[in-house]
């Protein structure tokens, strides 16, 4: 399937109630480039997850940021990279939990990162121009 | 995202729909605390109608949890949605909860 990828951008900025509208673009993007919809909840866990730590700990000022969501798609793979101007931050040498401990030995929190990394096939943090980038992909079972 | 509750003389059944994420996970967290802080020691939790739920929601899960086991008291979950289901079995949240496949079975343990 070497077809030409199909693109759509989504331009967040750095609040959190931003993450509805998230969810209702991707709403809109699985009709449009028709997924299913436990693979649109699944993007939309991925987005939640990687925009809220954006949001929340990316950025060392007060001040309004944009981050970029560039989706593509070529009938095979789909690719998500999120772009923004925070701090340098590679959420991919964050440790995995042990998923195997007991309740009372688990740790509260720190499952974000680990959740894109098991939803998404591969998950690559690049830093350029004062940028982070966050590029995802996700091969889709016809 | 709504909760409801209903007490019966033996536990609480809560029933939550919609998403619990980053923007409803605290909301979520106070409705359950002020149940057990009610003096409740047994809820059973219908995921049914819960349809989304993300790394915020399942730190409040494990608040709850914790919170429970603490007590003494129960904690258990309902009728997870298969996405939801997934999100458990890929966090190892599937073998620290106690998860029945509707709320009769939740009620008989």
């Amino acid at each position: 399937m070497d077809k030409e990828p199909i693109t759509k951008i989504l331009l967040v900025n750095n609040q959190i109630d931003e993450l509805a509208r998230v969810a209702e673009f991707l709403e809109e993007l699985g009709d449009e480039w028709d997924l299913p919809m436990p693979l649109i909840l699944s993007l939309n866990l991925v987005l939640e997850e990687a925009l809220t730590n954006t949001i929340l700990y990316g950025f060392d000022d007060e001040n309004q940021h944009t981050i970029t969501v560039d989706f593509s798609f070529d009938g095979e793979i789909l690719g998500i990279t999120l772009m923004d101007d925070g701090h340098e931050y590679d959420p991919t040498l964050k440790e995995d939990p042990d998923i195997t401990l007991a309740a009372e030995d688990r740790q509260i929190g720190g499952l974000g990162i680990f959740l894109i990394k098991k939803t998404m096939d591969t998950v690559v943090y690049q830093r350029k121009e004062n940028k982070n980038y966050l590029i995802l992909t996700k091969k889709i079972k016809s | 995202m709504n909760v409801k509750v209903t007490a019966s003389p033996d536990y609480t059944l809560v029933t939550v729909e919609g998403r619990i994420d980053t923007t409803t996970a605290a909301e979520f967290e106070k409705s359950i605390m002020e149940i057990i802080d009610g003096g409740c020691t047994k809820i059973i939790l219908d995921c049914a109608a819960l349809n989304y739920i993300s790394s915020s929601g399942l730190r409040v899960f494990l608040i709850v949890q914790k919170k429970m086991m603490s007590i003494g008291g129960h904690f258990r979950l309902s009728s997870l949605q298969p996405g939801i289901k997934e999100i458990f079995d890929i966090s190892g949240f599937s073998a620290i909860f106690k998860v029945y496949a509707d709320h009769d079975a939740a009620i008989k343990g």
